[in-house]
């Protein structure tokens, strides 16, 4: 690791402070000339995913760097480092928000508040990327509140009395969130004397236990709010179906997966993974989340609103994540963090298609979804494939990530979450099969055919919605059918499994 | 312990804004000169305070004592760390504070009255924070109380003037309470006031008199730090022209009495002395008792003015906490907090005084749309309303986390649980506004229409310092390096 003579020129750096540009000039969105603000602001997401390609690229080089901003207190910096995990995480966020500003751009058209939206949009991308890139613990807290906090307004964009509502669950749940991750920052400080991410944990061997005990659950509580632990999940299944469908998939793809992020840097480099097995919080850990990952699966089957069944079904992956950092060894660890990657693909991409035929055909049941694919041929092929995907088919991504983290369990010993994982990945079948079912072969409603028009090539919807769908669902295709090739995704992971669990 | 240098700045900074009243009251009729005098003395004093500030990094404790009247009593100054960590702030803010004043005032009567004890107030302020003994002190912390008096009631409203009375009742008795305390401290001390020996209370004094000695000086200053339940006259006193309420009941008034209780712990007994004995500790509990009930009270106040009352109720009462708490992180804590709550809490005041004169609105319930309206100005409210609630990177957050540590370090889980629970409570109380002004759907959208430059100026000038208070604090010379010299010095570190 080597610390940036000119941290100026670090990528990560301006992958953070771009998106933070661009939501400064759109406050001035409605003054911007209409065709110029969109390529304006659309900079900013592609530049970020531009340079986190760069870190990228110099991580499976094996050069990494940390940069220190400015002392906020003695031993407290402002400081960003790049390490594999970060970059595959940076590269994920700033790709999937580039498609979604793309779709945003259709989906938005006629809002009057749509300046209002970028403002935050790109507010939240800022603290996501800071996120991955944060290098010690007061840095990922201040990005995580950023991110989280601004998303408030764009779950309530909407401003129907749902949409209030749920803004409103959402931000208790994650002030809540936020003061138990205080808590347990200032307690793991008080106990190590250091903020900084460091390999194998801050907290020494001569740490009290009930103080390391006390760190590491106010720390994973804190984060579990964001990563929709059971019982913290409460705000998900609201806060999706009322967002604008853009932020949905964004909230779904990378900010949900931000929690369990946030989770694999407490257990691995701040808590300890040593403190974590002598206390036994990891087995804790694990059946939380494996009764997570079951019950939202279950759960999902009987929600009719599309949205929300994909939000309880982010509940359920989003667990296996947590379940595959909680067992302490680089195998699972690898499924779950090339899991972050497949699934803000999938799931982004099922958003999007949700959100698609939500605002074209005023969709938004599945029992309304009666021979949709006929109107909608193309949204309803991208979302089949992604849908597959994610049940697990291969060679599809949500295929390498359980297979990834299938094997990883049986090589660790923890052979029996297979079940957990086995018996998810059959409930999601049950609970998206039959949309696509629907899809093809149901009934089309009368009323709804009279209301649109009829179908004809290029009439589906507009490029810019539809472009992001077909892109996403190819990088889907391409997750899992490259997945072994070098500088893949899966390759990133195990890089990062193997520098966050294997120095145990 | 720092080194004592002879020099003249600690006398001549209260002394600019005091020539200033003098000037004001006697040619302040003329709206031209009395800009140019207030404006003018602001900007001196603040580049004198400013210009201590580098000795005060280095270690050096410039002095400055006038004759002494009897053995021990006399008029001194000597700016320490602690004493400009108070100081800077205040002429800053006073900086600010009369560029927005001679906006909002704009038009209104007695004008030469306002700002000559506007001035009178500062310069009372930046001689008690550079106060070199407890009497110099006490003395300015009197001038104080009175020349803000004609600031409370200057609408001469009946209700201004019911208000007017009450803050007198409260401070007048509390500052009676700290002079019995001072003539007790004359006696047990054998004849010594001043300051910087850490603790002029001497080891051997029976606990019985400590404990007196300490309840007078820490209620009687503890009636200006609105330590529930001496908080009564703060809400009424709202009645204030709002740049009163923002520079002299959430920097100046209330902070005297809030620095005086830091001084008290620190100088008069001195840490070491206090941590024998029980007192801290039932301070902790008041404060941290006063933190919660105060935001509850708050909550329920559909006033704005009176909502960010009994928010700096809440607010003041870390200072107290983390004095009290006995460790150095929570020390700094304290000592930041004067500076983090003084710009967090005048950006909202300056934010609700641009409001009212913009639309004439005053109570929260009416403000939907509001930040659609004047969006600058509601963005820097959001500004100082994230900072309470503790967001990184604002200035609340520094303060936030060193009490924490601090709680976490001495053993007190508690501290951590009542910081985490003020600063939901603070969430729970601004973010419900954030929400009216920028999200609630209206029928009418509402134009655009900000305050005019002269309010809207100053509020951004604000925001832009709680950002800087959390980023860059530790800057030398910013306040939160201040305050861990203030710490150092007075933890014998």
């Amino acid at each position: 690791m080597s610390v940036h003579s000119n941290s100026l020129l670090s990528p990560a750096l301006w992958a953070v402070l771009l998106p933070l540009a661009a939501a400064c000039l759109s406050l001035l969105y409605g003054r911007l000339p209409r065709r110029g603000r969109f390529l304006l602001l659309g900079t900013a997401p592609v530049a970020s995913a531009l340079f986190a390609a760069i870190l990228v690229r110099g991580v499976l080089a094996g050069s990494s760097h940390e940069i220190r901003l400015v002392r906020l207190m003695p031993d407290v910096y402002l400081s960003l480092r790049v390490d594999a995990a970060g970059a595959l995480f940076g590269l994920s966020v700033a790709v999937l928000w580039s498609f979604i500003f793309v779709f945003s751009v259709g989906y938005l058209r006629d809002d009057r508040y749509a300046g209002r939206y970028h403002t935050f949009s790109m507010l939240c991308l800022a603290g996501l990327m800071g996120v991955a890139y944060a290098g010690d613990l007061i840095t990922f807290l201040a990005f995580y509140e950023l991110f989280s906090i601004m998303s408030y307004a764009l779950i309530v964009h909407e401003g129907t009395s749902s949409a209030i509502a749920a803004a409103r669950k959402y931000i208790v749940y994650i002030a809540a969130g936020g003061s138990l991750l205080v808590m347990g920052g200032a307690l793991a400080f008080s106990a190590s004397g250091a903020a900084d991410f460091a390999a194998g944990g801050v907290l020494g061997p001569g740490t009290p236990p009930t103080t390391a005990t006390g760190a590491a659950l106010l720390l994973i509580a804190g984060f579990g709010v964001k990563a929709a632990l059971f019982p913290l999940h409460g705000w998900v299944a609201d806060a999706h179906p009322a967002a604008p469908a853009p932020f949905s998939a964004a909230l779904s793809g990378v900010m949900v997966a931000a929690g369990t992020f946030g989770i694999v840097r407490v257990v691995y480099e701040v808590v300890g993974a040593r403190w974590l097995a002598v206390l036994a919080i990891d087995r804790g850990l694990a059946a939380v989340a494996a009764f997570t990952a079951i019950s939202a699966a279950v759960v999902a089957i009987k929600q009719d609103d599309l949205k929300r069944r994909l939000a309880y079904s982010t509940v359920s992956q989003m667990a296996y994540i947590t379940l595959g950092a909680s067992l302490l060894a680089p195998g699972p660890l690898t499924g779950a963090l090339v899991h972050i990657t497949n699934h803000a693909s999938m799931k982004g991409c099922l958003f999007l298609c949700a959100g698609l035929l939500a605002r074209n055909a005023g969709i938004t049941r599945v029992s309304q979804m009666g021979g949709i694919a006929r109107r909608f041929p193309v949204t309803m092929a991208a979302f089949t494939l992604s849908a597959l995907a994610l049940i697990g088919i291969p060679p599809l991504a949500g295929f390498v990530s359980k297979w990834v983290l299938g094997y990883g369990m049986l090589d660790a010993g923890a052979g029996g979450y297979l079940v957990v994982l086995l018996g998810g990945a059959a409930l999601a079948a049950v609970y998206l099969l039959p949309v696509v079912r629907i899809a093809y072969l149901g009934e089309p409603s009368e009323e709804r055919e009279g209301s649109l028009a009829p179908a004809r090539p290029g009439n589906e919807a507009a490029p810019s919605m539809l472009a992001p769908i077909v892109a996403l669902t190819a990088i889907t295709a391409l997750l899992g059918i490259a997945a072994f090739a070098d500088g893949s995704a899966l390759s990133l992971a195990r890089l990062a499994a193997e520098s966050l669990a294997g120095s145990r | 312990m720092p080194v004592e240098v002879w020099d003249i700045r600690p006398a001549l900074a209260p002394m600019v804004s005091f020539v200033c009243a003098l000037l004001v009251f006697i040619g302040g009729s003329r709206a031209g000169w009395r800009r140019f005098w207030s404006m003018s003395a602001a900007l001196l004093k603040f580049i004198i305070v400013a210009s201590m500030l580098p000795g005060t990094v280095g270690g050096v404790a410039y002095t400055f004592r006038f004759a002494e009247f009897a053995p021990g009593i006399g008029i001194g100054f000597r700016a320490d760390a602690l004493g400009m960590a108070f100081a800077t702030v205040s002429s800053l803010l006073w900086v600010v504070a009369t560029v927005y004043s001679i906006g909002y005032m704009k038009g209104e009567r007695s004008l030469g009255r306002f700002f000559g004890f506007f001035a009178l107030c500062v310069s009372a302020t930046v001689a008690l924070a550079l106060a070199e003994n407890l009497l110099t002190l006490f003395i300015f912390y009197e001038v104080l109380t009175i020349s803000a008096y004609p600031l409370v009631v200057h609408d001469e409203t009946p209700e201004a003037l019911r208000a007017g009375r009450t803050y007198f009742t409260y401070t007048l008795t509390g500052g009676g309470v700290i002079l019995l305390g001072i003539a007790m401290t004359y006696v047990v001390s054998d004849g010594v006031l001043a300051f910087g020996h850490n603790g002029i209370v001497p080891p051997d004094t029976t606990p019985a008199v400590l404990a007196i000695l300490f309840v007078m000086l820490t209620l009687g200053f503890g009636v200006k730090a609105a330590i529930m339940p001496l908080h009564g006259w703060l809400p009424r006193a709202m009645v204030a022209p709002t740049p009163v309420s923002a520079l002299l009941h959430a920097v100046a008034v209330v902070k005297a009495g809030a620095f005086g209780v830091v001084r008290t712990v620190h100088d008069v007994f001195g840490v070491e002395l206090l941590r024998q004995t029980w007192l801290p500790d039932a301070l902790a509990y008041l404060a941290a008792f006063t933190i919660i009930a105060a935001s509850v009270m708050a909550l329920l106040q559909d006033n704005l003015k009176r909502r960010l009352a009994y928010s700096t109720v809440s607010q003041l009462s870390y200072v107290l906490l983390g004095i009290a708490l006995l460790n150095p992180w929570a020390a700094v804590a304290a000592v930041v907090h004067i500076a983090n709550q003084a710009v967090q809490k005048v950006t909202m005041f300056f934010a609700a005084g641009a409001i009212q004169r913009t639309t004439g609105k005053t109570n929260i319930s009416e403000m939907s749309g509001i930040g659609r309206r004047m969006p600058a100005t509601m963005g820097a409210f959001g500004v100082a309303a994230l900072g309470f609630t503790g967001m990184p990177l604002l200035a609340g957050f520094i303060s936030k986390w060193h009490m924490s540590v601090g709680g976490f370090d001495s053993g007190m889980w508690w501290v951590a649980l009542v910081m985490a629970a003020s600063a939901l409570l603070n969430a729970a109380y601004w973010f419900p506004m954030l929400y009216l002004a920028f999200f609630k759907p209206v029928s009418e959208e509402p134009t655009l229409g900000e305050a005019r430059p002269s309010l809207l100026y100053p509020t951004l000038v604000c925001a832009v310092l709680v950002i800087l208070l959390g980023l860059v604090s530790d800057l030398p010379g910013m306040p939160l390096s201040i305050a861990r010299t203030a710490v150092a010095q007075a933890f014998g570190m």
